[in-house]
């Protein structure tokens, strides 16, 4: 008993933020259920996306009805690799990626070879809701399939790495760098065995990391080290995820991104309720960082500024960067 | 932000008061006992009347009965008799129950049979009585020895109260002898009374006889005679013999005036003898059995003014929001992973039924029977409802056949399965399932397990007798509790489970 109210303290002394926190002080503070429709449909993520500048993946096509799905075809086009998704799908399901066609035929990332027919069965169970949240009717995407840069074939076993920045009012809070591993099968996501790495917000230098609620330095598949490895382009990626404030409206989310060989980085969704996970990646506590954002907003409301991405972005790499530079150079 | 955790402390604080006012005065004021095992006494009276019939004649019988429009409720009342004709008539305060029959004969007996308690609460009537009278025809010796006695009483009194302590006091002197003069040799109550009556009438002083029975269990008793006097505010009783003045608690009023208890037209030797025992029962119990025309005025606009059936239900009702509580608790405070968030709250209701280890039983029999055809199901990559519509009638199939089984071989426990909610374990099915498929198998059985072990919990706080009694009673702790429940929609701190999850910051 007193084991635990000791390790309470220790944790609220490290600033570690719970599940009733992040939803009552943020979750419900700062997101509007009304905007939520913007991050839970992908297609509308992507919309908005477009039109505030903010780069996502290549959209080729939306299908909305049976009628539709005739039109495959043309909106694949001349495109031999791409990936159809459910607009409203949860936990990586029903997504489908081409990575090359041959005659009439089409091959999928695993190898399986698939006709034209099977992949029209597929979009038919799209729009009947069968992954969907809630079993909606829902809307298929097809759209640009990401090639990740080769930086990451070292620390990752198989699929697409991607990389998450919790974002707070356009602040950069936290990131962490999202590593598939052969427990996870090829998804990118923390409850279902993906490694999480921690990087520091100023260098994009990464650093140690958590698996299935673990500190690890080592990828278990791979057996290579995860820290320390420079992540190209860092900037880049805090000023997208910095952006995504204005693009959705929510005050508190989560911001998924990849890094595409040829396109560099681009945004893949948006979580309006992100994980808590990425505190034990960073070994670092969310809420003295999301009190010293708050801090700053009141500060420069009583002045009557409203800060561009840029400087946020300089902000959050000042006041949270440089965390652990010892491990970092090493 | 401040303004809304002021409105909302504001608003948890005039919740909890309120709650606990209203229990308060109703603990306080009104006087509801707390806990189900405070009880009141019941009395059981049975006057058995006896009486030889006259062959070839018909038979009347007059019993006086208690009136009933004291400080005593009847819950029960019976006249037992065979081939008599009964009927009951009220005169001048008193009841009087009339058996008839056309033809009887030889020993005869019936029973008079009431059962009464204390009456709860209720605005008494307010009393009305004469305050004035006639004297009595009084001639010669008696005369003079009745003045001569209320000579020195009015000088010892001041009013009617003491008037009628004095004169009581001087007619139980037997040693004067004006006194034995009146009474003329007999010193039964009766005649006390007779005299006593007397010497009142002469100085205009009302006088009413009544006849009590002592609630006193296993006793042999007769009808004790009292006498009351009423002085213009209320009814003043005094005992003749002793002079006490006031009717002791115990003691039941059962008729008026100057009559016998008992008159019988053909039949002969009539005695009445009364027998009364009691028993303890719980006091709000009580309460429901009285009619609903007494004056239970208190329970009138709580939950026990609803009809017995619908009472039930609402004993089951009112404790949901105690099972909400309970998940509530486990997954905020504990951070229980359980399947849906109401689900724990239904099964502990099924579990009502079932009860506790055939519930579990029956529940885990049913969802892994349900999984295995879900996980056959999904390669036929069917659409949600027809999908939940197959595992719904699957789940109705499977109940039926346990029904079925558990009857066959002996196990009548097994027939309550029928009342678990189909369409929760459906649901639940579903939800295990997908939690399943997106997050492994240690996670789901994680998931049904919490459930269960919620479902367990909210359902063995749901039963505690003292609770249901408590909350049934007193609904206004809801309002506490809802207060409990907003602050908890603000709490930020962490969950049980959490100190676990995060254990790996604390390494170094």
């Amino acid at each position: 008993m007193f084991g635990l109210i000791k390790r309470w303290k220790a944790l609220e002394a490290k600033g570690i933020m719970g599940i009733n926190r992040r939803n009552a002080d943020y979750v419900l503070k700062y997101n509007e259920r009304r905007l939520y429709p913007i991050v839970d449909d992908k297609i509308l993520t992507k919309q908005r996306a477009i039109q505030a500048g903010i780069n996502v993946p290549e959209m080729y096509g939306i299908i909305e009805t049976e009628k539709d799905i005739e039109k495959l075809s043309s909106i694949i086009g001349e495109h031999s690799d791409f990936v159809i998704k459910p607009a409203q799908g949860a936990g990586g399901d029903g997504i489908l990626v081409i990575a090359d066609r041959f005659e009439d035929r089409y091959k999928t990332v695993s190898g399986r070879i698939i006709s034209h027919e099977e992949i029209e069965h597929q979009i038919s169970n799209i729009l009947t809701g069968l992954y969907s949240l809630g079993g909606h009717r829902d809307r298929a995407l097809i759209e640009y399939r990401v090639t990740p840069d080769p930086i990451f074939k070292s620390i990752s076993y198989e699929g697409v790495p991607d990389i998450r920045i919790i974002v707070l009012k356009g602040y950069p809070v936290m990131g962490m760098l999202r590593l598939p591993t052969r427990q996870s099968n090829g998804k990118a996501n923390l409850h279902q065995g993906a490694i999480g790495v921690g990087v520091d917000l100023a260098t994009g230098v990464t650093l140690k990391g958590t698996w299935l609620n673990a500190k690890i330095s080592k990828h278990p598949d791979t057996g290579n080290a995860v820290d320390g490895v420079q992540l190209p382009n860092w900037d880049g990626f805090m000023k997208l995820a910095a952006g995504c404030y204005e693009l959705c409206g929510l005050g508190y989310i989560g911001v998924d991104m990849v890094l595409d060989q040829e396109k560099g980085p681009l945004i893949l969704e948006l979580n309006a309720r992100p994980g808590l996970n990425i505190q034990i990646a960073n070994d670092c506590g969310l809420t003295k960082r999301t009190h010293a954002i708050e801090a700053r907003l009141a500060e420069l409301e009583a002045k009557g500024i409203q800060e561009n991405v840029e400087e946020r972005v300089k902000f959050s790499q000042e006041t949270f960067g440089h965390v652990h530079p010892a491990k970092a150079e090493a | 932000m401040r303004s809304l955790n002021l409105h909302l402390k504001a608003l948890i604080g005039v919740l909890v008061i309120l709650g606990l006012l209203i229990t308060a005065y109703q603990i306080f004021v009104l006087g509801i006992p707390v806990t189900e095992d405070e009880t009141d006494d019941l009395w059981n009276i049975d006057a058995k009347v006896e009486f030889q019939a006259s062959p070839n004649s018909p038979v009347k019988v007059q019993l006086f009965v208690p009136p009933l429009t004291q400080d005593y409720v009847s819950l029960n009342e019976s006249f037992v008799s065979r081939n008599y004709g009964v009927s009951i008539n009220r005169a001048d305060g008193n009841r009087r129950v009339t058996w008839s029959a056309r033809r009887a004969s030889g020993n005869q007996t019936l029973y008079y049979r009431l059962v009464l308690t204390k009456r709860y609460s209720g605005e008494q009537p307010k009393p009305k009585g004469p305050i004035f009278r006639d004297s009595l025809p009084v001639e010669g010796p008696e005369k003079i020895a009745a003045e001569a006695l209320l000579a020195p009483i009015r000088q010892h009194s001041a009013d009617v109260e003491t008037f009628i302590t004095e004169t009581i006091k001087r007619v139980n002197n037997t040693s004067d002898d004006n006194v034995k003069l009146l009474l003329g040799g007999d010193t039964s109550v009766a005649n006390k009374a007779k005299a006593i009556e007397l010497l009142l009438s002469i100085a205009h002083v009302p006088m009413e006889r009544l006849h009590t029975i002592r609630l006193i269990a296993d006793v042999q008793q007769s009808p004790e005679l009292w006498v009351r006097s009423f002085n213009g505010e209320k009814w003043l009783y005094f005992n003749p013999e002793t002079g006490e003045q006031g009717l002791p608690a115990d003691r039941l009023i059962w008729w008026f005036g100057d009559e016998p208890l008992i008159s019988v037209d053909g039949g002969r030797r009539a005695q009445v003898s009364f027998n009364l025992n009691s028993s303890e029962i719980n006091a709000i119990h009580l309460a429901k059995l009285t009619d609903e025309s007494t004056e239970a005025g208190f329970l009138e606009y709580s939950l026990y003014g609803l009809p017995l059936q619908t009472q039930q239900t609402f004993q089951i009702m009112i404790m949901i929001p105690l099972g909400v509580l309970v998940i509530l608790i486990l997954r905020n405070l504990i951070g229980l992973q359980t399947l849906g968030t109401f689900t724990p709250v239904l099964i502990a209701l099924a579990f009502r039924e079932t009860g506790l280890q055939w519930g579990i039983a029956l529940f885990t029999v049913i969802t892994a029977l349900g999984l295995s055809l879900r996980s056959y199901l999904e390669h036929l990559k069917l659409q949600m409802l027809p999908r939940l519509s197959v595992v719904l009638t699957f789940v109705v199939v499977t109940i039926a056949a346990i029904s079925l089984l558990s009857h066959k071989l002996g196990f009548d426990s097994g027939l309550s399965v029928a009342l678990f909610p189909m369409v929760i374990l459906t649901m639940s099915i579903e939800r295990l399932s997908i939690t399943w498929e997106e997050r492994g198998a240690a996670h789901a059985m994680k998931a049904a397990v919490g459930t269960l072990f919620a479902a367990s919990l909210a359902y063995l706080l749901m039963k505690v007798p003292e609770l249901v009694y408590f909350v049934f009673t007193f609904p206004a702790v809801l309002l506490v509790l809802v207060g409990f429940m907003l602050a908890m929609g603000r709490y930020r701190g962490y969950r049980l489970t959490e100190l676990f999850r995060f254990k790996a910051f604390l390494k170094d």
